[in-house]
């Protein structure tokens, strides 16, 4: 073994500069696929998340104020068959400023839903710190661990929600809530939810509408949603159409149209980092094969001395495949620490700036990283070992 | 007892439509612990003789026996194995590894062999007895040319082999030096009961073997004990 690292060291600035291939692949992988790995996790939550209940809306094309949804419809869609719960919700930005930041998550929403309706959803909520908000009174929220991060408030604190904007605007209208709780980090919407009582989100709301709206609709009578949840074994796309036939003016969503719309997102971060993947191979893997080739050739010689000493073809193969993957693996290891801190950095730089992290560098992309430098080394260095070991000695000992 | 034995050895190569006998049905019996020269002018087949007893090459025809077994119906992998564990080498160009030591390079032949517990203390021996005891841990680089071959002497007999082959083993060096690493050799022979075959073009060096032989045209031309011949009719 010291040998081999021997020979790697005698050609510094070759071996170096192969590694540096491999260096970018691995670390393309690793910062594209942190990415990936971040938005795949925030999909994989809304559709965990969204699975759960079908989301009723107000018709677009009809209906009360222009699209606006009454709190009424929940009773109207209770009465359909096989929901369990119509729960009227609000969701309101958390944010008066427009929010250019970039993010793959869902933006920061005051969400507020019925008394009671939390026990029908089988997403459930955790707290890191404090409890949940009497869904009955006013002036509590709990936020998603994203948000109370962003906001840098901790339970106990007063917030005016929505955020106040940076600049002077007149329309503006914040209330004051105390934080109860912060909830358990879920990878997904409720990260950015900051959680207010129903009685809230309505007021919340009716500030929220536009100008020539506000005081002349009552916000007690609005909701932005409904969220239907079926009974046991029922079909919740069926039940969706059910409640888009049976109750008039709202359009409900079949969960299988979200999870779907989350799913071809996925497919698409997956070909971006498969996308990376590739080029690491490419760039990395053809680095190696000219590399070990390069030493092939230079260590003719040996290879001729070795097999004549006794060196059998798998010694010889053995050696340049151990070379070749010792290339891969400290590139593998360069470009992963690179990728990691460079990742870590920016997650830093974003949280500073208040703005959601961008990379999740999980296990399995450290896992996949580093299996994919080893064997892109390994792989990459099949040729030249081969040619090596089939040297014939005679021939290779007398090479110039 | 013969340690080596060539049947009808017979290495011959295609050139184009010509076919170059570099070896020719050669017949010769070696015995154990005898020191032997092979001389001959270039292209006489002294070489192609060294690769065949080497197991470097196969025969076109014939075979070589050493201590008893028949190398023609060897696989490659037993032919490796019996050059580790039967064989050592001695190049004209030193062949030693930059990268390693010359403990190390001592120590190579020992990697492709059964594990030996005994086999760094042997190289360690055999360095001192080729007088490089104080340089165990130079690498060639810091090595004199002398003192390289005087390492790949101190290789060849790492494994306890029962043939060493020497290819111009003085070659590269200057006379001085070349005496004194055939006094080496010699004295390894004596003391290690090895046989040895140097090939040369050395005659003064042919001279000190217990036995020249002399090739042409692939055949042997002439076999004799030192002594029975003058130095200069070998030459011719």
């Amino acid at each position: 073994m010291f040998e081999i690292i021997r020979n790697l060291t005698r050609r510094k600035l070759r071996n170096g500069l192969t590694v540096s291939g491999i260096v970018i692949g691995v670390l393309a992988l690793t910062t594209l696929g942190a990415i990936a790995e971040k938005a795949n996790y925030s999909i994989d939550g809304g559709v965990r998340y969204f699975r759960d209940h079908v989301s009723v809306g107000a018709a677009q094309n009809g209906g009360f104020g222009g699209g606006l949804l009454t709190v009424d419809k929940a009773k109207d869609i209770q009465a359909v068959d096989g929901v369990q719960a119509a729960c009227a919700a609000t969701g309101v930005s958390a944010k008066t400023d427009l929010d250019f930041s970039l993010s793959f998550g869902p933006g920061d929403q005051v969400t507020a839903e019925q008394p009671g309706c939390q026990q029908y959803s089988t997403f459930k909520l955790t707290y890191a710190k404090g409890h949940a908000i009497d869904e009955t009174g006013t002036g509590q929220v709990v936020l998603g661990s994203d948000i109370a991060k962003e906001f840098k408030v901790n339970t106990g604190d007063t917030i005016a929600l929505p955020r106040p904007p940076k600049k002077y605007n007149p329309d503006y209208v914040g209330h004051d809530f105390t934080v109860v709780g912060i909830l358990d980090k879920t990878l997904t919407a409720p990260d950015n939810f900051a959680i207010v009582s129903f009685k809230d989100g309505q007021t919340l709301f009716g500030d929220a509408l536009p100008a020539a709206l506000r005081g002349r609709v009552d916000p007690t009578t609005l909701a932005t949603g409904i969220n239907v949840y079926a009974k046991a074994g029922v079909d919740l796309d069926k039940l969706a159409q059910k409640i888009n036939d049976t109750v008039p003016g709202v359009s409900a969503i079949a969960p299988s149209t979200l999870v779907n719309a989350f799913k071809s997102a996925s497919v698409f971060l997956t070909a971006i980092t498969t996308g990376a993947a590739l080029l690491a191979l490419v760039v990395g893997g053809l680095s190696v094969v000219n590399t070990m080739l390069m030493a092939v050739t230079e260590r003719v010689r040996e290879i001729g001395l070795k097999k004549a000493v006794g060196a059998h073809t798998y010694h010889v193969l053995r050696e340049f495949l151990t070379e070749a993957t010792i290339l891969g693996v400290v590139g593998g290891l360069v470009g992963l620490g690179l990728g990691w801190g460079l990742a870590l950095g920016i997650n830093a730089y974003f949280a500073s700036q208040n703005q959601n992290e961008l990379f999740l560098v999980t296990s399995r992309l450290v896992t996949f990283a580093l299996a994919f430098s080893i064997g892109l080394g390994m792989i990459a260095g099949v040729v030249p070992a081969v040619r090596a070991s089939r040297l014939d000695p005679v021939t290779a000992l007398r090479y110039q | 007892m013969a340690a080596i034995e060539m049947v009808n050895l017979t290495k011959h190569y295609k050139q184009g439509k010509n076919v170059i006998k570099a070896l020719d049905g050669v017949n010769l019996k070696i015995d154990t612990g005898e020191f032997v020269a092979v001389v001959g002018r270039s292209g006489s087949g002294k070489t192609t003789m060294l690769d065949l007893l080497g197991l470097l090459l196969r025969p076109t025809a014939g075979t070589v026996i050493i201590d008893g077994v028949d190398t023609s119906k060897l696989k490659d992998g037993d032919r490796a194995t019996m050059r580790g564990e039967s064989i050592g080498f001695i190049f004209q160009e030193f062949n030693l590894l930059p990268t390693l030591n010359a403990l190390e390079n001592v120590m190579l032949p020992l990697r492709y062999t059964k594990k030996d517990p005994q086999g760094e203390a042997r190289a360690k021996r055999l360095l001192t007895e080729v007088d490089l005891a104080d340089r165990l841990t130079h690498k060639p680089a810091e090595l004199s040319g002398g003192q390289s071959q005087r390492v790949a002497i101190a290789r060849s007999l790492v494994n306890n082999p029962a043939l060493v082959l020497g290819d111009e083993p003085t070659g590269e060096v200057d006379n001085e030096t070349s005496d004194q690493l055939l006094d080496l050799m010699r004295r390894m022979n004596r003391e290690h009961g090895v046989t040895f075959v140097i090939v040369t073009h050395d005659m003064d060096i042919a001279q000190r073997a217990d036995r020249i032989i002399r090739l042409k045209d692939g055949k042997v031309a002439s076999d004799e004990p030192i002594g029975a011949r003058e130095g200069a009719e070998l030459a011719g």
